[in-house]
């Protein structure tokens, strides 16, 4: 089973009871006739942000579907803050919100008037509905457009408009899959940066889907990687990044064989890249030893950037870990 | 960089699964209700309901000792008097057969308004139902909240009931208190119940017939091109082809429409009404009598029995229907 070793920041204002886990699944499967999608997923998520990582097909929207009881799970079980999603259908969802990957709307009404209507769906009278509505509908920075027929909108305001029905009813955790999908870049910038909020300010636990992994690695504090239906990996990126190997880049301002030869006699790995930077296997989390061996071999000053892209390099060994367990 | 939220928070209890589903018709309803030709049918259904009240209400009037016939006849001379006296006698010493016969017609004659305003609004109702949410994914949104599909399908029902009382039975049943509430003597009252109820079952039997078929024909395809023409074919066409009268018993069966005249006939028992009359009343004209006779004849429902089976068979098969497909894809 894979649970959490590291204890998470707490929320700047915390609002609800805390609880230790939000997500609690045992061997749960998921099959299509002889396709399985879910294979004996266990798991103990704490409250926080989280990211759910994976290849296509790996089972990451399966997954989100069958803690959402969209999808039947064929085996195990899973609880939802708390509750069980076979036994406590309705209550399970009381307080989750999902975005979907694909586009979804009710078609023929306005933005305002479709995201009131979702509060009502989850319980809400009214008139709170409606006054949520237009708070959230402003924090995902839709402005007159929510007025119009959300069948006229851009791939971008259906990408918010329908963060905004994941919000409305205030809820304990929301389920996003691939949020950023279709936004410019203000608009996805923006969208991060109310993700990464949504814990630290609202202590709103997130489970965010994405195949943009400089998204997850920005806003989450934990991933899980589901592979072939399995979890790979879960546990916060600080700590699986001690567990990993380093990668550091170098960008020499000059002389790049020198610090090839250097590296290489230090017993560095090193990879030349197609931009001429020079790609280091970093022996700790420090890169003092670069800067010492460049002192020491009077090499040229150099620009030194420490995990370029930390959670890519994770995903791809995490990854290439499993396919060659199973093999 | 994190953004700041200042928002409002909700910590209330969610109100529960009635109000969800209450949610899910009412904004079903309203929607339709902005549409013009909804309207236009509004208009119709109202007017046939405050239609039944006139004719209910001059009947009343006109046939009651001292009524304004009465009155009317005694101007016009002392046999004119006479026989609107026994018109009136007629009424008093036949109240079953007159007054309950009166308004076994005229709820007969209203439920043909009713059906047929109904299933206009369902031609355009259709798509609405399931078919729309199904094309745009909106299924995925009610079921990701704390809806069961079958909560969801209540909902949709919600919305077919609603529109089903606006154009059918809400007018029905303002047409008979408004004829009843002015009537001479609560004959009228107590003589036009059992047409009442009669005419009640049935539309309580076209509801839940109608409701099943329009949300199985809703829940077969995924575009509204799709589902109106086959909504159409169901109801116009195979009901053309069932009325033909070489057409085989099981063809006839297989069209809703036909099924529901039958259901009518037979429920509404206009037949027996007629009969009854041309039987018991001491009618002047014995040709008279033998049309009544006859009329009756051709009311009566020839296969009821087999139209209440088929009409379950179809609810079954639409239950069946849009209970597979209310998956999110």
């Amino acid at each position: 089973m894979h649970t959490a070793p590291t204890a998470l920041p707490s929320p700047r204002r915390p609002s609800r009871p805390t609880r230790e886990f939000i997500i609690e699944t045992d061997r749960l499967g998921k099959t299509y006739g002889a396709q399985q999608a879910l294979s004996d997923v266990s798991l103990n998520v704490p409250p926080g942000t989280i990211g759910l990582l994976g290849p296509n097909g790996a089972g990451k929207s399966t997954f989100i579907k069958c803690l959402l009881n969209l999808e039947t799970p064929t085996t195990g079980v899973a609880r939802v803050l708390g509750c069980d999603i076979r036994a406590s259908h309705r209550a399970s969802r009381e307080r989750v919100g999902y975005s979907p990957e694909q586009d979804c709307h009710i078609s023929g009404m306005a933005g305002c008037e479709y995201v009131t209507y979702c509060g009502q769906l989850s319980g809400m009278p009214m008139r709170v509905s409606r006054q949520r509505t237009h708070e959230i509908l402003d924090l995902v920075r839709m402005g007159q457009e929510r007025y119009r027929s959300v069948d006229t909108y851009s791939t971008g305001m259906r990408q918010r408009v329908k963060l905004a029905q994941a919000l409305v009813h205030d809820p304990e955790v929301i389920f996003l899959d691939e949020p950023t999908n279709g936004l410019d870049p203000s608009g996805r910038e923006h969208i991060l940066s109310l993700i990464g909020s949504l814990w630290s300010d609202l202590g709103i636990s997130v489970v965010m889907s994405s195949h943009l992994l400089r998204d997850v690695e920005r806003v989450c504090d934990r991933v899980i990687i589901i592979g072939h239906g399995r979890v790979i990996e879960h546990d916060s990126i600080a700590a699986l990044k001690t567990r990993y190997r380093r990668i550091v880049e170098l960008s020499p301002s000059s002389q790049p064989e020198r610090f090839v030869a250097a590296l290489a006699a230090a017993g560095a790995a090193v990879t030349t890249l197609s931009n001429d930077r020079l790609r280091v296997e970093s022996k700790s989390e420090s890169i003092e030893w670069i800067l010492q061996l460049m002192r020491a071999a009077r090499l040229p000053p150099a620009e030194i950037i420490a995990n370029p892209d930390g959670l890519h390099e994770l995903f791809i060994q995490s990854i290439a870990t499993s396919h060659g367990s199973q093999s | 960089m994190e953004a700041s939220l200042d928002l409002s928070r909700w910590r209330e209890t969610p109100r529960g699964v009635g109000y969800r589903r209450w949610t899910i018709a009412s904004t079903g309803l309203r929607q339709m209700f902005q549409l013009r030709f909804f309207k236009i049918l509004l208009a119709l259904a109202w007017a046939s309901g405050v239609a039944l009240a006139l004719i209910g209400f001059l009947f009343g009037q006109t046939v009651a000792t001292g009524g304004w016939l009465e009155t009317a006849a005694a101007s016009i001379g002392p046999r004119a008097q006479a026989m609107a006296q026994v018109v009136g006698g007629l009424i008093t010493l036949y109240p079953d057969v007159c007054i309950g016969g009166w308004y076994t017609l005229v709820f007969w004659a209203h439920s043909h308004v009713g059906l047929w305003l109904s299933l206009f609004a369902l031609t355009v109702m259709v798509p609405r139902l399931i078919t729309r949410d199904r094309a745009t994914n909106a299924l995925t949104v009610y079921l990701s909240r704390p809806l069961t599909s079958a909560d969801y399908l209540l909902g949709k029902l919600g919305m077919i009931v609603g529109v089903l009382v606006a154009l059918w039975t809400g007018p029905l049943l303002l047409g008979w208190f408004l004829s009843v509430v002015f009537a001479p003597d609560t004959d009228f009252i107590i003589y036009s119940f059992e047409p009442l109820l009669r005419a009640l079952t049935f539309h309580g039997i076209a509801l839940v017939a109608l409701s099943a078929i329009a949300l199985g024909v809703s829940a077969i395809g995924r575009t509204v091109r799709n589902t109106i023409p086959i909504w159409i074919g169901l109801w116009l066409i195979l009901g053309f082809v069932a009325e033909t009268p070489k057409a085989p018993e099981w063809l006839q069966r297989a069209s809703f429409t036909r099924n529901l005249t039958e259901t009518r006939q037979g429920l509404l028992r206009l037949d027996a009404a007629l009969i009854t009359a041309s039987q018991s009343l001491p009618l002047i004209d014995a040709r008279f009598a033998e049309n009544l006779s006859r009329a009756g004849d051709k009311a009566r429902a020839s296969d009821f029995d087999g139209a209440l089976m088929s009409l379950g068979v179809f609810v079954l098969i639409s239950s069946f229907v849009f209970t597979r497909r209310l998956r999110p894809e």
